[in-house]
């Protein structure tokens, strides 16, 4: 029986996502946005299991999805535990400051010195001043800008 | 297969786009560029993916009417740009907002699918864990500036390859599904069986099929009577499995270092 055209179009969704998920964690350093990354996988495969039970019209791609969810949350448990773990241990969310698990013939990662980030600021719209000035506050001088 | 044969055109398309994916991914990630460079290559690559795309919705099975085909559309694209957006953007925070796009999008995608429970568990389930992963970027990110690590990639050109690599064979499969019936995975139908003079062993057993309507009122109800009564050794197991993770993720976080467990030691007895 050949699928339908949305359950092909679903399956191509799921695909691009998981693609996507697998560039993401290859290729990105932060800890955090590895994690997003393989929350993107499993999401593509969320999207390929219900295709497939459309397809075959029962429950059991919905069951999957459920588990998967209930999997992915475990995981997101225990993988921020890790984070924590390894930023009160290194200072950094940095997947290369654990660089010293590599093989042993492999060549260690080395980072180059990098051009200062560009000078174009964001432009944030802002109100139109009205009123008095406001006295400067001591707290809020304290805060950071931007993350 | 004939040059002229249309599956072979609809390959080479989607060969072009994969080839165009990979190369707007490269040009994506952060390179650790600076300036107008990383401006114009970002540039670039938007206008590579925007092509890769297009390419993609042109190769894309047409779903009858006009409504059903723009609003599938929509979702799709929506869920698949903020998804490399969320692994091209440098700052985390970024990430997750556009993550959390991103998963806006895959819910649609479930809803058009027939998977109303699961679309809107989605959102439910994810916004408390893109809270979270607020609060986490928040509480350990660089106070000043970007951090390096966020400005350069593992290896991006080959990891832009190998993602293209991987939707290239999925793609390519799915599109053999849509060519014909496959020989290797088709399922003698009970029917043939019995036409054949055989006997028909394995009967399955008669379970609630989906609805056509996929909005259709007793949905969930259906849902939960699949999941609690073929599946209810699965969820007793489930729910065991998020207990372990909850102890375990307390028992990691709580642990205290060797020289902490001497200091509390030797504060114990001099009390």
């Amino acid at each position: 029986m050949t699928p339908s055209a949305l359950v092909l179009n679903g399956l191509i969704v799921g695909g691009m996502l998981f693609a996507l998920g697998l560039v993401g964690i290859l290729a990105r350093r932060n800890l955090i946005v590895m994690f997003l990354s393989a929350e993107l996988m499993l999401q593509g495969i969320s999207v390929s299991l219900v295709s497939w039970s459309r397809h075959h019209g029962d429950w059991g791609g919905h069951v999957l999805v459920i588990f998967v969810l209930t999997v992915a949350a475990c995981e997101a448990a225990i993988a921020l535990v890790f984070v924590l773990q390894a930023f009160a241990r290194t200072g950094r969310l940095d997947s290369a400051a654990w660089q010293a698990l590599r093989e042993s013939n492999l060549p260690r990662s080395v980072d180059h010195e990098l051009p200062a980030v560009d000078a174009v600021t964001p432009i944030f719209p802002r109100l139109t001043p009205a009123g008095a000035a406001p006295e400067p506050d001591e707290d809020a001088l304290l805060e950071r800008e931007h993350v | 297969m004939s040059p002229g044969d249309p599956i072979s055109i609809t390959g080479s398309i989607l060969a072009v786009a994969v080839g165009c994916s990979a190369a707007s991914l490269w040009l994506l990630l952060p390179r650790g560029e600076g300036g107008l460079r990383e401006h114009m290559a970002s540039r670039f690559g938007m206008l590579l993916g925007a092509v890769a795309l297009a390419l993609f919705v042109a190769t894309g099975h047409r779903l009858g009417g006009l409504g059903d085909e723009a609003v599938f559309l929509v979702v799709s694209l929506v869920a698949v740009i903020s998804s490399v957006a969320t692994i091209v953007t440098r700052s985390p925070v970024y990430s997750a907002i556009w993550f959390a796009l991103a998963l806006t999008g895959v819910a649609g995608v479930l809803l058009v699918l027939g998977a109303q429970f699961l679309g809107v568990a989605t959102i439910v389930v994810y916004a408390g864990a893109i809270l979270v992963m607020f609060l986490f970027v928040l509480m350990l990110a660089q106070p000043t500036g970007m951090a390096p690590y966020d400005r350069v990639s593992n290896e991006p050109l080959l990891s832009a390859v190998a993602g293209a690599i991987m939707l290239g064979l999925l793609t390519l499969f799915i599109g053999r599904l849509s060519a014909g019936p496959a020989e290797c995975c088709a399922v003698p139908s009970k029917a043939a069986a019995l036409a054949a003079g055989g006997e028909v062993t394995l009967s399955a057993p008669s379970r609630p099929a989906i609805p056509a309507d996929p909005l259709a009122a007793d949905h969930v109800a259906r849902l939960g009577g699949e999941l609690f009564g073929r599946h209810l050794l699965a969820i007793e197991v489930a729910g065991v499995l998020l207990l372990v993770a909850l102890i375990g993720s307390i028992a990691i976080v709580s642990r205290t270092s060797p020289e902490e467990r001497l200091d509390l030691a030797a504060r114990r007895a001099d009390a």
